[in-house]
């Protein structure tokens, strides 16, 4: 297994494999997309088997779509997916194995998008059960991702920061928490009881190390809705709720995540950075 | 239907394009709370970002014929094409695989006839950058092989290796297309039908023309022949094929990575 996660980490994209590949960035870890690496062999594998010589790894899905109502098709997706996903744990031994709280496919079409759950004790049960298969098949606790939401279930009869802290009760589980998203949800008045310090408090009551790592990011501002499209700087109402997440469950490793126009390497680096500060500066 | 499930058909019916795209729109504002148009507008974004991510992965696999055709005319192709081919895996990597064929049928697409062959090599070079890894041949171990049973011998191709023939010069438009290319951009489209061989000599995909004994030979190879058989084609093809240089070439570039006696 690839060393534990310490500090603040950065997400690598393709951008800046020739970073990686000529020199070796200050950077503790880096997060891959699973999928960007569920080929046979080639580039890509090439570039991440250099890379985790000197960098702690943590691998982050974002095709399983749990969520997605099952459905016999719908098992033998996941089953697929699942299979190369384990192909690459085994090869890789990452820190940290990740995915998010969503769905995505219906009907043999895959939206490729993050979407959100209604919080049900249904959806939780129908959760519960695809973590746990997730968790069976590789052989180790998973992390499980807050995504962000346009739109409010009426279904819904659960917090955000209920529901998942009742999945990792019921799953064992730990929580990838994405300060972004929980903002995002906040402004976007999509979560039913609660804002983003109520989320956090509700994971806050759960056992010690659940909250196993932090996701940071930009989000754009629209009319209708703020959109985490990952392609700006930390906004500073982020990092203010970030600040109140150290204080609540101590120097969580933190990912500077960039996915729509990322800059050279040495701004997301600047990001990390800020990230580590506030994490010292937390616990002195 | 479970709650969930009619929940997310509604959604899903709400991220459809096309004809159906109001009525699906319409039947899933009550699922939600707050004000419909406000619901309505926040449903687009959610269709927007699928559209977006089918296709910005197939621009991504398909950057030449997305070159070819211009930024506009690509998004409409990729728009006609999730209509009828939707994303089917959480994996954007395999999406696009009949890219080709649909061109090929794609009535507004015919006024560039070559369009759908450049798309099928592009997916080749997809299948290619992906495929397993495989050490150079060990030609020591064709040593303990009796003179007698080299025809006999089966070559195995590397597997990010194929074939693609063409009634249009596809090396030739792969080549002027590369980031380093630095000669005249220019393709004679009335070159002539030729084979194309797509490889992966070190970690790079090429795309390279085929004359046509080396075409014969190594279709020969991929449907499971002898090096005898292989042999025979090739000359039947192109009298002067030298067999010799052919194989030394494509034991350097890995396109011949190991063998079997038959």
């Amino acid at each position: 297994m690839t060393p534990q996660l310490h500090g603040a980490g950065i997400g690598l994209r393709a951008r800046h494999y020739r970073d990686f590949l000529d020199t070796t960035p200050p950077v503790p870890w880096v997060e891959v997309h699973s999928e960007n690496y569920f080929g046979e062999g080639g580039y890509d594998l090439h570039v991440l088997e250099h890379v985790r010589q000197n960098h702690a790894l943590s691998l982050h899905g974002v095709g399983l779509a749990l969520g997605s109502a099952a459905s016999t098709d719908d098992d033998a997706r996941i089953e697929r997916h699942l299979a190369k996903l384990k192909r690459l744990v085994s090869r890789f031994e990452p820190a940290l194995v990740s995915e998010h709280l969503c769905w995505g496919a219906h009907r043999g079409r895959h939206f490729n998008d993050l979407l959100p759950l209604p919080h049900t004790e249904e959806a939780l049960a129908h959760m519960n059960a695809r973590v746990q298969r997730v968790q069976d098949a590789l052989g180790r606790r998973i992390l499980i991702e807050n995504v962000s939401s346009y739109v409010a279930f009426r279904a819904s009869d659960m917090s955000e920061g209920e529901f998942l802290s009742e999945l990792v009760r019921r799953s064992g589980c730990g929580i990838l928490l994405d300060v972004n998203n929980l903002y995002v949800n906040q402004i976007n008045q999509v979560n039913h009881g609660g804002d983003a310090l109520a989320a956090m408090a509700a994971m806050a009551a759960l056992p010690r190390a659940s909250v196993a790592e932090i996701h940071l990011a930009g989000h754009l501002v629209t009319d209708d809705a703020l959109i985490d499209d990952h392609g700006a700087a930390v906004a500073p109402a982020v990092w203010c709720l970030y600040d109140a997440a150290l204080a609540l469950f101590g120097p969580v490793p933190t990912l500077i995540e960039w996915d729509t126009d990322v800059p050279e390497l040495g701004v997301l680096l600047g990001e990390a950075a800020s990230a580590a500060a506030r994490m010292e500066a937390e616990h002195v | 239907m479970s709650e969930l499930a009619a929940i997310q058909s509604g959604f899903a019916a709400a991220l459809a394009s096309g004809g159906k795209a109001a009525t699906g729109m319409a039947g899933a504002v009550p699922l939600f709370r707050g004000e419909p148009a406000r619901i309505k507008r926040c449903l687009a974004i959610y269709r927007g970002n699928s559209s977006a991510n089918a296709h910005k992965a197939l621009a991504a696999i398909y950057p030449i014929t997305a070159t070819i055709t211009g930024v506009e005319f690509f998004e409409g192709l990729a728009r006609a094409y999730a209509l009828r081919h939707p994303s089917a895996s959480g994996d954007l990597n395999e999406y696009g695989d009949t890219f080709g064929d649909f061109l090929a049928a794609f009535e507004p697409a015919q006024a560039l006839p070559y369009l759908a062959d450049v798309a099928r090599m592009e997916w080749l070079a997809q299948r290619a950058h992906y495929a397993a890894d495989h050490a150079a041949f060990d030609g020591s171990r064709l040593a303990a092989i009796a003179a007698d049973d080299l025809t006999h011998l089966r070559l195995w191709l590397h597997p990010a290796c194929a074939l693609l023939q063409s009634d249009w010069p596809l090396a030739r438009i792969w080549q002027v297309h590369q980031h380093d290319f630095a000669g005249e951009f220019s393709v004679d489209l009335d070159a002539g039908p030729s084979t194309v061989l797509v490889l992966r000599p070190q970690l790079r995909v090429v795309v390279e023309a085929l004359a046509a004994g080396e075409s014969a030979f190594l279709n020969a190879l991929a449907g499971g022949n002898t090096l005898g058989a292989a042999l025979t084609a090739a000359t039947a093809a192109d009298p002067g094929f030298m067999p010799d240089a052919a194989l030394q070439r494509w034991v350097a570039q890995r396109v011949i990575i190991d063998f079997t006696l038959a």
